[in-house]
């Protein structure tokens, strides 16, 4: 009685200003959120949204897990989501509320963290490829040689992240295996083929935008959107999608079991699972967005984009990269352990 | 430690070369910083030409602006609050003949310098989540009470040491003129500690400004400070705009910072 009290008296006091009907509050990464796309939400639903930033799905998980976060939504990457269901700190989600789920792509729906979806809807998802500057090499770019087994055209000019989940998972690809192998042959394999190629790299490093515009690099193990925005930088960058397999992941909004603005939380994640909307998210985080029938509202630059759409040969090669346990982690754990020395 | 004055490092050969040295690999990267922060481009490491673009930018971002206003709000709090507890600790501290358990006692406010931080920030959030949880209440309070807390030694520093070269003679003095004790604080030991305040205050400004590891824990929705906000820019392409921010944020450092220093020198 007393917030409608309250809300009451806001209206009535509120007559220059416009009021929001009500709060939302959404925990993401930084510099993620199309500013856009939130303007035209609150315009639409009077709903004001109140954008907080993690840096990491660890010190997100932590500060949720405490309790009394105040956020309604978080985005945590595909492996954590289970982990939130796990301890109970996501609800599932009321399908009947969300007439837009039918607009998840199919490959989207049915995702090993959450079949179905129902505990999660999409943000943003991306792969892990190879960068080149076809200048210094016109050979096949759609490979984990370019790494593991370096052209010579491009031997001591190339890096690699120091991803080691991203990194161990195109390796295991390339030797035959899948994602958070078990298998000590494969796993033996990997770590050969990496210590083998390590001197022809350059270095281990993040900065590969610049670096690949600068042409300080010719080749690099890079994340998709950093290799479109490379090329908008310079023309000569390509995106490769390995053949053997090459990684993927997904960044996922979740509701959390104690939101207390849940109504407008439905109206949110049902908002962007709305084409256009999701577009609008794309355009701005420069990723894809799992829903169909987005690409007609795409930014003219992307809606070709091979980083963001890839060609329909390798869609299917791509392989999740989660985080991995028990022996398999020893195994990854080991082997860049020994790497880095 | 009046010595003879037959040895300094800086007698030693190569000692300007290595301070030389220290001073660029301290002060390079941040003029890197500072000059591509006026870059044309959208590359942090790519010159395209000068432009004030990404000072603009910034300024139009309203999450910059918001953060901006949060990172002032939480320093002056932290700073008042951390001052004042500092100046009383000081006074209690100082102002009376050594006493039993005096270096525990600076032992326990110098703590937050000495146990690491990420340590306080977990300890912060488990009880702020729990008063939450208890009292529904969110705002800037936790944040500020926070920052106050590991501020305090910045504060108290400088004040003790205001406090130290000052004797107890004009107080003394006052006393036996019949000022009571409020009047004796209040026209003479206040005045003549103002410079060690202005200074405690000046560096917990800045500490708390600084800070990230304990914000980012215990922060409510929509109370990104500015290095948080920063922080959360690593994980897609930074942009100049960050360099821009930087570079105010280093300004207004680098403005508090020679305030303390003309404030603390020695007046010949």
């Amino acid at each position: 009685m007393k917030t409608l009290l309250g809300a009451v008296a806001l209206m009535m006091a509120g007559t220059a200003l416009a009021h929001a009907e009500g709060e939302l509050f959404l925990y993401n990464w930084g510099n993620y959120t199309s500013p856009d796309m939130i303007k035209k939400f609150e315009d639409k639903y009077q709903v004001k949204v109140t954008i907080t930033d993690f840096d990491s799905n660890d010190t997100a998980l932590a500060k949720v897990e405490a309790g009394a976060s105040g956020f309604d939504l978080v985005v945590p990457s595909a492996g954590f989501v289970g982990i939130y269901a796990e301890k109970g700190l996501i609800q599932k989600l009321d399908l009947s509320k969300l007439p837009n789920h039918k607009n998840i792509a199919p490959e989207w729906l049915d995702v090993a963290w959450d079949p179905g979806r129902e505990w999660s809807v999409p943000w943003q998802w991306g792969s892990t490829g190879m960068s080149v500057n076809v200048k210094d090499y016109a050979g096949d770019i759609n490979t984990s040689d370019i790494f593991l087994n370096p052209p010579a055209e491009l031997e001591g000019k190339i890096n690699v992240i120091p991803e080691m989940g991203d990194v161990l998972a195109l390796a295991t690809m390339w030797a035959g295996g899948t994602v958070c192998s078990e298998d000590p042959e494969v796993m033996k394999k990997v770590r050969d083929a990496l210590l083998a190629a390590k001197p022809k790299w350059m270095s281990m490093d993040y900065s590969t935008v610049e670096k690949m515009i600068n042409h300080d690099y010719a080749a690099t193990v890079d994340w998709n959107g950093s290799a479109m925005r490379a090329r908008l930088g310079n023309p000569d960058v390509a995106y490769g999608y390995p053949k053997e397999g090459y990684g993927l992941w997904m960044d996922n909004v979740v509701l959390l079991s104690d939101a207390k603005n849940v109504d407008n939380a439905y109206l949110f994640l049902d908002f962007i699972m709305d084409p256009e909307n999701a577009a609008m998210l794309s355009a701005f985080a420069r990723y894809g967005n799992g829903i169909a029938g987005s690409d007609a509202f795409m930014p003219e630059d992307m809606k070709t984009a091979p980083e963001i759409v890839p060609p329909a040969e390798f869609a299917a090669k791509g392989q999740f990269v989660t985080v991995c346990t028990g022996k398999a982690l020893e195994y990854q754990t080991a082997i860049w352990t020994e790497l880095q020395k | 430690m009046a010595r003879r004055r037959d040895f300094a490092v800086n007698d030693l050969p190569g000692a300007t070369l290595i301070s030389m040295l220290v001073f660029i690999g301290l002060y390079a990267p941040i003029l890197v910083l500072i000059v591509y922060s006026f870059n044309a481009g959208d590359s942090v490491a790519k010159w395209q030409g000068w432009s004030l673009d990404w000072y603009r930018t910034a300024w139009a971002n309203d999450e910059v602006k918001a953060a901006t206003w949060v990172s002032l709000v939480v320093a002056t709090g932290a700073a008042v609050l951390s001052t004042a507890l500092a100046t009383m600790a000081a006074l209690g501290t100082t102002r009376r003949p050594a006493f039993r358990g005096q270096t525990f006692i600076y032992v326990m406010i110098n703590q937050p310098l000495m146990v690491p931080e990420i340590v306080t920030a977990v300890a912060l959030l488990l009880v702020t989540a729990a008063i939450k949880k208890a009292t529904g209440y969110s705002g800037l309070g936790y944040l500020i009470v926070a920052h106050a807390a590991f501020c305090i030694p910045f504060a108290y520093l400088p004040i003790r040491a205001r406090l130290e070269g000052m004797d107890l003679t004009l107080e003394t003095a006052a006393s036996d003129l019949y000022a009571s004790r409020w009047q004796t604080f209040r026209r003479v030991t206040l005045p003549l500690l103002m410079p060690g305040i202005l200074a405690g205050a000046m560096l917990a400004f800045v500490t708390s400004l600084d800070d990230v590891v304990i914000t980012e824990f215990i922060k409510s929705p929509g109370q990104d400070t500015l290095p948080t906000y920063m922080l959360g820019q690593l994980r897609r392409a930074m942009k100049p705009d960050v360099n821009a921010i930087s570079t105010l944020l280093l300004a207004l450092t680098l403005v508090l910072l020679s305030a303390f220093f003309l404030l603390t020198r020695n007046r010949k």
